[in-house]
């Protein structure tokens, strides 16, 4: 197990590398952020004199060592568009985005697993063949559109829920949290939604999958025919069993999510670092994306590594060496 | 175990009860907004975007403010200036003005500010800041600027720079400057939640009085849709930037006021002229425009919401001449004059332009193509993100493309000097001249208002020269934007929108 951390946290680190080489490759072509330093009327000469004192003159090589010793120190750099440190920006809103995931993922594990369950025991019923219909919806019709509709019916028509925003918020030492209150948990309801709409169809459809393959296996059916309560049957040993693939899943999810969430974030102004990052690169925010990718790829890299540790948990079978 | 659960929830509802007291006791004279655009920072200096202005402009003063829907220019924190000669500016300052923070406003923080515009770590205004030569304190009250060369506008943009206090930004870390905002303005910063709210309340020593709205709660939100349904489900008492394909919904509200207001923004399209190319032609360049069918763009693209524009500037700028007039639709005359000039089979060029900056922009971009298309220019279209395209027009490296402009200081001269003048990197000269337009005449006429102090002679020279430009199709005027706002009726907030967008909260009436 030690050794296998060990190697996971050296790809980890090569991973890192990649993407932040890819990131400075890409800035080199996405506009110039010195530009959008200098105000309107600046001269050409006031436009070189801000690109000198951010090293935005030097070859991208150079730029790229720079930064590289920087991070290393834990220092990445000062946002251009508001010129505070770039890491406090993005932290300052990752409660926000936490928060948003953790109950959508959570929510999205419940339905789905459960559903899932239902609807394998009996696939031929109507209501289990119209589940997996509306499952495939969700896992086809785009965020935007899913979150866009249900402001329109919930906020714009119906007026029962607020349309944007994180509501009424709490500030706990640096964690600013929006589950202690009302308006914080009406709040997030619909961008949930939104999120879990995907989630919970691919969870439901995979639980579906492995049960019905599992349910046909020799060990269920002894299991059947020693007489054992269905109860006992369905999840002491069906279920546990297809649990593994899914507890995969919805890890990679959580770690997909806490990064990529921008669109809902983005739409129901949600102030998570989806949200930031979206407007960062909108204004050339260099700095701040940087830093985003790296945090992204550190989120995804750890969550990677804790679903291995749990896939060893949940399945005695699977030894690391 | 279970004895602590217990326990929890029992914590868990109180604070929940709780916080439904809390939210019941914002009511009366407090405002929510739905802003399409967020702060960047409080440092009034780091951002010289309207978008930046509008939030300094509750929390600070300049040395002279824009009042109202007319935008013209009124004392602020400087009672009465002059202008001893072409190079000084003097001002008397206002006594008894207090900061935020207790200090006393004094000419010690003017110079002060004054100093600090021409910081690039600290500032977008270095323009300005570099262009003075010195600051000198005559008394407590009063103030000597200097400029290197003579700036006719130079007072015309003093409603945009700032005045902070000197002692407090000194001596406060870097980072709490840029967010925490000190000023003398008639608002203080309450609390400002990145990405979620700013709050304000009503500053009650202010020196103008104590404003009408005590508190201000701006809210603000990028997607249109969801501003909409702020407004729609009545989240937001006052909601900018409605799309124009939302305004019959909003309108055909009960519940809703719009509210219009002729934007001072021009939108226009930038031509090349280097010798060889075919828009060198005064002909070619005419044909263009009248190939364009600018009241279709309005009716069909803009929905009604713009006005058609002759020239950049707006009817209250410094230079605007209502004798110019839009060269006539008229498809027939365009290839008659393609023709003479040669291009019978007409030509190819590459129309860039930005699909974020401006209302309807890349829509506007891909119409123009089309109306070129049918007098046989071929136009190959090329609209991209601001960020990408605004340094391809600094680099000057585009042939034909899509801008929109408007001069905070109401004067034409700096804008031209920005837009229309040949390019010279020394002098600063043309940094916007997106196509490396070029033209002796119109040179010359530019450079020679810049010693015109005397507003009349000034006018008369910029509307000479505005003229000239015209006629030589410097520049193919589209139209001026419109910006829509609306309220809920049943707050009774009285709102006119000033001509810069900004959104003064002193200024709305509850």
């Amino acid at each position: 197990m030690g050794t296998y951390i060990v190697k996971r946290f050296i790809q980890g680190v090569v991973v890192l590398l990649a993407a932040s080489m890819i990131c400075f490759g890409i800035f080199q072509y996405s506009g110039d952020p010195a530009l959008n330093m200098v105000g309107q009327y600046a001269t050409f000469q006031e436009i070189n004199e801000v690109r000198e004192s951010l090293g935005l003159d030097k070859p991208v090589y150079i730029q790229y060592g720079k930064w590289l010793v920087n991070a290393l120190q834990g220092n990445f750099g000062v946002s251009y568009r508001s010129r505070v440190p770039a890491l406090g920006l993005i932290l300052e809103r990752f409660p926000a985005t936490f928060e948003l995931v953790s109950i959508a993922v959570f929510m999205a594990f419940c339905i789905g697993v459960s559903l899932g369950v239902v609807v394998a025991l009996k696939p031929n019923a109507l209501v289990n063949r119209i589940i997996m219909a509306g499952s495939l919806g969700g896992i086809s019709i785009p965020t935007f559109l899913i979150g866009t509709v249900l402001i329109m019916i919930f906020a714009a028509y119906l007026e029962v829920l607020p349309a944007f925003g994180r509501g009424d918020t709490i500030q706990i030492g640096f964690w600013r949290t929006g589950l202690l209150t009302v308006s914080g948990w009406k709040h997030l309801i619909l961008p949930a939604t939104t999120l879990v709409m995907y989630q919970l169809a691919v969870l439901l459809r995979l639980t579906r999958a492995g049960m019905r393959e599992v349910l046909t296996e020799d060990y269920i059916k002894t299991a059947w025919s020693k007489g054992l309560a269905p109860k006992t049957v369905i999840f002491k040993h069906a279920l546990r069993n297809v649990l593994i693939p899914v507890v995969t899943i919805t890890g990679l999810q959580f770690g997909e999510l806490i990064a990529f969430s921008l669109i809902t974030e983005t739409i129901f102004q949600w102030p998570g670092m989806g949200n930031l990052l979206l407007t960062s690169i909108y204004e050339t925010d260099q700095s701040v994306i940087v830093t985003y990718i790296m945090i992204a790829a550190v989120i995804i890299i750890s969550a990677n590594i804790i679903v291995d540790i749990l896939y060893a948990v949940i399945n005695p079978k699977v030894r690391y060496e | 175990m279970k004895k602590n659960k217990c326990k929890f929830l029992w914590l868990l509802s109180f604070g929940l009860i709780l916080s439904i007291f809390a939210s019941a006791a914002l009511a009366g004279d407090t405002i929510i907004v739905a802003q399409d655009t967020a702060p960047r920072m409080m440092n009034p200096h780091g951002d010289d975007s309207d978008s930046g202005l509008s939030y300094f402009a509750n929390f600070f003063d300049g040395l002279l403010q824009r009042k109202g829907s007319g935008g013209e220019l009124e004392p602020a924190l400087a009672t009465k200036w002059e202008r001893p000669d072409e190079l000084t500016w003097k001002f008397y300052l206002r006594k008894g003005v207090k900061f935020h923070n207790g200090n006393s406003f004094n000419a010690l923080d003017v110079k002060f500010t004054f100093e600090r515009l021409s910081d690039p770590k600290v500032s977008e205004f270095t323009n300005t800041g570099k262009s003075i030569a010195s600051v000198t304190v005559i008394d407590d009250y009063t103030v000597e600027i200097k400029t290197k060369d003579p700036i006719p506008w130079f007072a015309n943009n003093m409603h945009q720079v700032f005045i902070m206090d000197k002692e407090s930004t000194e001596k406060r870390e870097f980072s709490d400057v840029f967010e925490k905002p000190i000023g003398t303005g008639a608002y203080k910063l309450v609390e400002w939640v990145k990405g979620s709210y700013i709050k304000m309340e009503a500053n009650a020593d202010y020196w103008e009085g104590v404003p009408p709205i005590k508190n201000v709660e701006i809210r603000p939100i990028k997607e249109s849709s969801t501003r909409f349904a702020a407004l729609v489900s009545g989240q937001a008492d006052l909601v900018t930037g409605i799309p124009v394909e939302l305004f019959d919904k909003v309108k055909n509200n009960p519940k809703l006021e719009i509210i219009q207001k002729p934007a001072r923004r021009s939108i226009f399209l930038g031509l090349e002229n280097k010798i060889d190319s075919p828009t060198a032609d005064i002909r070619v360049r005419k044909a263009i425009y009248m190939a364009i069918n600018e009241d279709e763009i309005i009716a069909k693209i803009m929905r009604g919401h713009a006005f058609p524009a002759a020239q950049i500037p707006d009817p209250p700028t410094i230079g605007y001449s209502a004798d110019i007039k839009r060269l006539p639709y008229d498809p027939a005359k365009a290839m008659e004059l393609l023709k003479e000039a040669g291009y019978a089979d007409g030509f190819d060029i590459t129309l860039t332009g930005p699909n974020d900056r401006y209302v309807q922009d890349a829509k506007i971009a891909e119409a123009v193509a089309r109306y070129l298309a049918k007098v046989g220019i071929r136009v190959k279209l090329d609209v991209k993100p601001k960020s990408i395209f605004f340094p391809e027009l600094t680099k000057g490296i585009l042939n034909f493309y899509l801008i929109g402009w408007f001069d905070g200081t109401f004067d034409m001269g700096r804008t031209y000097f920005k837009l229309v003048h040949s390019r010279d990197e020394a002098k600063g000269y043309g940094a916007l001249n997106g196509s490396l337009y070029s033209d002796a005449g119109v040179d010359a006429l530019l450079e020679a208002t810049a010693d015109i102090v005397n507003p009349e002679k000034r006018a008369k020279a910029l509307m000479n020269l505005n003229k000239l430009a015209m006629d030589k199709v410097a520049y193919i005027p589209l139209h001026y934007q419109e910006d829509l706002y609306a309220i809920q009726k049943s707050k009774g907030f009285t709102f006119n929108p000033r001509p810069d967008r900004w959104i003064v909260y002193k200024e709305i009436m509850p």
